[in-house]
């Protein structure tokens, strides 16, 4: 019962593997010499989507740190409400 | 960042209402607390009681300096679009962050951790791994405090226009900062940090406004005339730049989220979903940062059209000239936004020299020299044996280096070597203090000597993650071969994640 509300980002192998496809989204290792035009918001083509890569993963991270990490969160909760009330 | 005639007397009356704001700000956070002098956690940690708004302008201010923008313009300048690299290799320090901050956490909270060495003290109970890793820790930020001294001395001489000059900049700043720690610890740091950050956000973004109005508004303008006169700026970048920049990646990712500053703000952090929360929200950081500033660095190209490297990293300063001119407002709102480039470098520089004295204090003092020594007698050594290191780091810097970029990599190439011994240490039980102390030996010569020797890349991998991965390889090969037999029960509870929560 109290393991199921664990919740730590190293067991969970996805977390992980997401993380590398992001990681080789960014990096713009796959793009042809072409890939310099057009230009979208100002940003070369390999550039803005390298960009795009970049802020999926600021908010891939993001939304990990609230929604994959719970230890002891609801632990320390109910002692700051049990020391509030003494 | 010389010649910025724009501000001088003005530039020394808002500096100065800076420095009086931080001392008031320290002297406040340090009043009433009784406490706070006499306990290690208290004057270094801020009693484990920051919240949300305190430790996420922390971790903010701390971990993106003055050098964030007077160092990455320039290099955005001289690179070209591959610098946008530096929005992504400032987001994965989180991810990171998540391979070990949320048991490190626990199990910081549970044992009453004080400094990084206390993990790996605990963790393997050897004297070698412990000396070696404080060694090493020190040496990293011994050398990011010296970047910091240099880059104060070099913005406020810059930013009066020479009226100050850069030693007697260096030692007004540094003695105001001494103040405020010596008064508030660690509650001075993170809040002075609060103030420090947001006009440090505010700025930028004034900085990247004034500089569209200076171009005619367009981005697109610029990238064109960018790939019209030098084209490699916005070419695909080589197989090289590529390899560079998964290897800036690893590094950045690995030597930032083990920084001892870095660390202990989770140590501090007032509980796990205070802590969550700020990285949530720092994850977001990059892009309204160094993204940004990677802009204006591209913009400058279009403005200052072929500055050779010397020339080019005074960028900053020359765009903050014009940008000053364009009329009054914009003129008091660039002097205020190099005043928020100083208070951002000191911003990390309290923290980093806050996580030296704690280092010196409990570590080198506290475990070797006189581990029977009170608590407050290990803060008071802490605080003067900062001031001691201060001294000793400027007389250095009145020599300063080169380039701010080239000392940022030297610093990560041996502090990441402590990265094996304090994440695989978190989880494989069999991890041995031997194979860890030959690993980040070997890790830290090779990664030294390849630095040393000239090559700081190979194929475009860093000395320092080449190093490390003999580390990693020393580590994991030694450990399978012998591996550790643990005997300590408390270890045997904190390395079981079921155990985390009882």
């Amino acid at each position: 019962m109290e393991n199921r509300t664990i919740k730590e980002p190293i067991r969970k192998k996805w977390i992980w593997v997401v993380l590398a496809i992001i990681t080789l989204g960014v990096v713009p290792w796959y793009f042809p010499d072409a890939a310099a035009e057009p230009y979208i918001l100002g940003f070369p083509l390999w550039a803005f989507i390298s960009t795009a890569f970049s802020i999926i993963m600021c908010g891939y991270l993001s939304w990990l740190c609230v929604n994959e990490w719970n230890i002891v969160a609801e632990q320390e909760e109910a002692e700051r409400a049990k020391g509030d009330k003494s | 960042m010389n010649d910025l005639a724009f501000a001088g007397t003005d530039g020394i009356i808002i500096l100065s209402a800076f420095a009086i704001i931080m001392l008031l700000i320290g002297y406040l956070s340090g009043r009433g607390e009784k406490n706070l002098h006499h306990s290690l956690s208290g004057y270094y940690l801020a009693g484990r009681n920051l919240g949300f708004i305190a430790l996420f302008f922390t971790l903010y201010a701390t971990q993106y300096s003055g050098n964030t923008i007077v160092g990455y313009a320039p290099t955005a300048y001289r690179t070209g679009f591959s610098w946008i690299q530096s929005i992504s290799f400032m987001t994965i320090i989180i991810g990171i962050y998540l391979l070990f901050a949320p048991r490190l956490y626990v199990i910081a909270k549970k044992r009453n951790f004080v400094t990084p060495t206390d993990w790996i003290d605990h963790r393997f109970k050897s004297k070698a791994v412990t000396l070696l890793s404080i060694f090493l820790m020190l040496w990293g930020l011994g050398n990011y405090l010296l970047e910091q001294l240099v880059a104060i001395g070099q913005a406020v001489s810059g930013m009066t226009g020479g009226t100050i000059p850069y030693q007697i900049a260096v030692i007004v700043f540094v003695a105001v900062m001494l103040a405020y720690e010596w008064m508030g610890g660690m509650k001075a740091v993170a809040f002075t940090d609060v103030m420090q950050g947001i006009v440090l956000m505010i700025g930028i973004i004034v900085f990247l406004i004034g500089g569209l109005y200076l171009v005619g508004g367009n981005f697109s303008d610029v990238t064109r005339y960018v790939a019209e006169m030098e084209p490699a700026k916005t070419a695909v970048p080589p197989m090289e730049v590529n390899i560079n920049w998964l290897s800036m990646l690893l590094l950045v990712g690995l030597g930032a989220s083990i920084y001892p500053h870095a660390v202990q703000r989770i140590y501090s952090a007032q509980s796990e979903k205070t802590l969550k929360k700020s990285f949530a929200r720092m994850a977001w950081m990059p892009p309204i940062t160094t993204g940004l500033v990677f802009m204006v660095g591209i913009i400058g190209i279009m403005l200052f059209p072929g500055l050779d490297k010397t020339g080019s990293e005074q960028l900053v300063g020359l765009m903050a000239n014009e940008i000053a001119a364009i009329n009054p407002f914009y003129y008091w709102i660039m002097i205020i936004f190099f005043g928020g480039i100083v208070a951002a470098i000191i911003s990390t520089a309290d923290s980093v020299l806050l996580s030296f004295s704690s280092m010196l204090s409990n570590d080198v003092y506290g475990k070797f020299i006189n581990p029977k020594a009170s608590e407050h007698k290990k803060v008071m050594v802490g605080k003067v044996c900062g001031i001691i290191a201060i001294i000793f780091l400027l007389w250095i810097a009145w020599n300063p280096p080169g380039t701010l970029y080239e000392i940022f990599v030297l610093k990560f190439e041996l502090l990441v070597q402590v990265f094996p011994a304090f994440v695989l240490g978190l989880y494989w039980k069999r991890l041995s203090g031997k194979a860890v102390f030959w690993g980040m030996l070997a890790g830290a010569i090779l990664a030294g000597l390849l630095t040393l020797t000239g090559y700081k890349t190979i194929y475009g991998i860093h000395g320092g993650v080449i190093g490390l991965g003999l580390n990693f390889f020393i580590c994991i090969a030694g450990s399978l071969l012998s591996p550790a037999v643990s005997k300590s029960k408390v270890l045997e509870e904190d390395l079981t994640a079921i155990n985390l929560k009882a």
